[in-house]
């Protein structure tokens, strides 16, 4: 015999919970358990201690209304299906709550007593069968993360030993080589990046999917990055007979970003352009202050390739997506490139889009927050703008012998940034991004809010930490700190009043290229 | 000055004479193991200035390995490099808090796996050493 369903009703309304009553009471006897409760407070008591198949529930409680009824009473118990109770004239609160969750709804004064088993059961049936393909879903998508990044794995070590070989035969370590042997290698070599970048490209995505791809924010050029990415291609372009041409609007203010990563996407988008535009073509980068937007860097770039295919332009950003015809491309990889490139832009709090005629090229374009000290500093000014005082702490970490390797620098450099945030102590003082570096110094910068006492016991941290961690002993680091006061900012106030944040942030940003300018100057002699 | 000579532990037999190459072709003499036991006997045995060590290795990690170097006065001294395909994250840590004096994650590149032992031998940078970052590497 089938076990009785446990179906819990939540209604206040005593009539209404009388006729439900009276329709159960037609079934079979053993088919159905009726509990009745009257309030939202109880009924979550209830479902906490399990065993309920079913909730009915009236969307207007004493202790509940509307939506958040489904919501909580979903928050407590989420594998249970939900019916929501309405009245004839809340069909579109019904259709809101179906949206939330619930499996079904069911109009009071409306229900037939022979459909209402029949709706329970389908109700219970079709929950198990959604809760089902979810699970499926996420286990898939997690397997072929597992797969993906197992994959890649692998195949990195076999691919490692050709890359070492070949290049210990093209740095002549075992004997010289004809032109034609060292042409031959270097097709090789080239073919083993190809691979070796497609297959970081594939961790790259899994990274990802799993949160772990590190971006590092600071103030960019991406003057900069433009210049490195173009000359990383220009010989890729140069070689399918493209013109490679840069467009840059004035001087470009600095962005919000990860320096590597603006690179890797310029790379990306070169890549790209370069691979669906025919000889003779020509590809262009251009970058400018978004208009509609001064706070925003548009970066484009554009080619005279065959285009997007109409309604396609939305999709060339969705992992593993393939051109139609790659007969045209030649060689195309994965169709990870633009999937990363959203990934990064998305992550760095810009945008990404493409833009196309079929025949007349394609444009894509990138947006990147533009560095900003006003926008940094809003957490400092939280409490009624500049009232109380502001202190500028600058930290350095020095590798007098010379830093091993630029590896070692960023490592060190991530290190020390961490350091600094675990001793800020308050939500107000905010550890500024890295603003440049220059010789054997790393520089940081954190905006206190205290007094020059509430600094030095800041600072009085910051060495105490660094001496626990035995950097000076272990890495032959050396920590040295200073304090800016920023009073005569707050003392001279009375001039711009209208924008006191406005005046403080710049004058943040003078102290900071003061610093910087004076080090360089140090670290040069 | 005496040929320094480099254990290098790595199961993998193409590694091993990959590096053997590059760094015979630097001036450093190499000895070999394969797995956790043979290195510390290898150790004993050669007296290497330096050792290079993998983490993945048959008959116990890396991390043993270490823990058995560490327990020889003789061994304690030699500096380890680890040079491993794992994730830095929670490796790097527990490498360095055995005794490790340097994690490098593969792929390595050569001239920053060459930077790293000179440092360790204390010997003089070399102009190659700074240029670690070839093209490729911009997607590790």
């Amino acid at each position: 015999m089938r076990k009785a369903l446990q179906v819990l009703v939540v209604e206040d309304n005593a009539g209404d919970a009388r006729l439900l009553q009276e329709m159960f009471s037609k079934e079979k006897p053993g088919s159905f358990q009726l509990t009745h409760l009257l309030r939202m407070s109880e009924a979550l008591l209830h479902l906490e201690k399990g065993g309920v198949d079913i909730i009915l529930l009236d969307m207007g409680l004493p202790d509940g209304h509307g939506l958040d009824t489904v919501r909580r009473v979903q928050a407590v118990a989420p594998g249970v299906p939900v019916i929501v109770l309405t009245g004839l004239d809340d069909e579109k609160l019904a259709a809101e709550a179906m949206k939330e969750g619930a499996q079904d709804y069911l109009i009071k004064g409306q229900i037939e007593s022979r459909a209402l088993p029949r709706a329970l059961r389908h109700a219970i049936e079709r929950h198990r069968m959604q809760s089902e393909t979810d699970l499926i879903r996420t286990n898939q998508l997690q397997f072929k993360d597992n797969f993906l990044s197992h994959v890649s794995h692998e195949l990195r070590s076999p691919l490692n030993a050709i890359y070492q070989f070949v290049t210990i035969l093209l740095d002549k370590l075992v004997g010289d080589l004809n032109q034609e042997q060292h042409d031959y290698l270097d097709i090789v070599l080239r073919n083993v990046k190809q691979l070796q970048a497609m297959i970081e490209d594939l961790l790259e995505v899994t990274r990802g999917e799993g949160g772990k791809l590190t971006i590092e924010l600071q103030n960019t050029s991406v003057d900069e990055a433009i210049v490195y990415a173009v000359n990383t291609l220009q010989g890729a372009a140069a070689a399918k007979g493209i013109t490679l041409s840069t467009q840059i609007a004035g001087e470009l203010p600095l962005v919000c970003a990860d320096p590597t990563r603006v690179r890797q996407i310029l790379i990306i988008l070169l890549d790209n352009a370069i691979k669906f535009t025919p000889a003779d073509g020509a590809v262009k980068v251009i970058a400018r202050v978004l208009k509609e937007d001064p706070n925003q860097l548009l970066l484009q770039v554009s080619d005279t390739g065959r285009g997007i295919a109409e309604g396609m332009v939305e999709q060339i950003f969705e992992r593993l997506f393939q051109a139609s015809d790659p007969a045209q491309a030649g060689r195309q990889g994965l169709g990870l490139g633009l999937h990363i490139c959203k990934e990064l832009v998305t992550r760095q709090g810009g945008k990404i889009w493409a833009e196309s005629a079929p025949g007349q090229g394609a444009v894509l374009s990138v947006t990147l927050p533009v560095f900003s000290m006003r926008n940094l500093l809003a957490p400092s000014m939280k409490t009624g703008g500049t009232a109380g005082p502001l202190m500028l702490l600058v930290a350095q970490i020095e590798a007098p012998a010379g830093w091993l390797s630029d590896a070692a620098r960023a490592e060190h450099s991530q290190g020390a940034r961490e350091l600094l945030r675990r001793c800020l102590h308050s939500e107000q003082d905010v550890l500024l991004p890295k603003m440049g570096s220059s010789g054997a110094a790393e520089l940081f910068f954190v905006v206190v809010a205290a007094d020059s006492a509430g600094c030095e016991s800041l600072t009085k941290r910051v060495r105490q930490q660094f001496d626990e961690r035995e950097l000076e002993q272990k890495a032959g680091l050396v920590l040295s700190t200073s304090c800016h006061s920023v009073e005569t900012a707050q003392r001279n106030m009375g001039g711009p009043k209208g924008a006191p944040f406005e005046w403080v942030a710049a004058k943040f940003q003078t102290l900071v290229n003061e610093e910087l300018s004076s080090r360089m100057t140090a670290n040069a002699h | 000055m005496p040929t320094k000579k480099i254990l290098l532990v790595d199961d993998d037999p193409d590694v091993r004479l990959a590096m053997h190459v590059r760094l015979k072709a630097n001036g450093y003499e190499t000895c070999f193991a394969s797995d956790a036991l043979s290195s510390v006997t290898e150790a004993r045995k050669q007296q290497p200035d330096v050792i290079i060590l993998d983490l993945g290795l048959p008959g116990g990690d890396g991390f043993l390995v270490i823990e058995r170097l560490k327990r020889h006065p003789s061994l304690a001294v030699i500096p380890i490099i680890v040079v491993s395909a794992r994730d830095v994250s929670g490796n790097k840590e527990r490498a360095i808090k055995a005794g490790a004096k340097i994690y490098l994650q593969k792929p390595v590149d050569n001239n920053e796996l060459l930077a790293n032992i000179r440092q360790t031998l204390g010997e003089p940078e070399q102009p190659g050493d700074a240029d670690i970052t070839g093209n490729w590497k911009l997607f590790a």
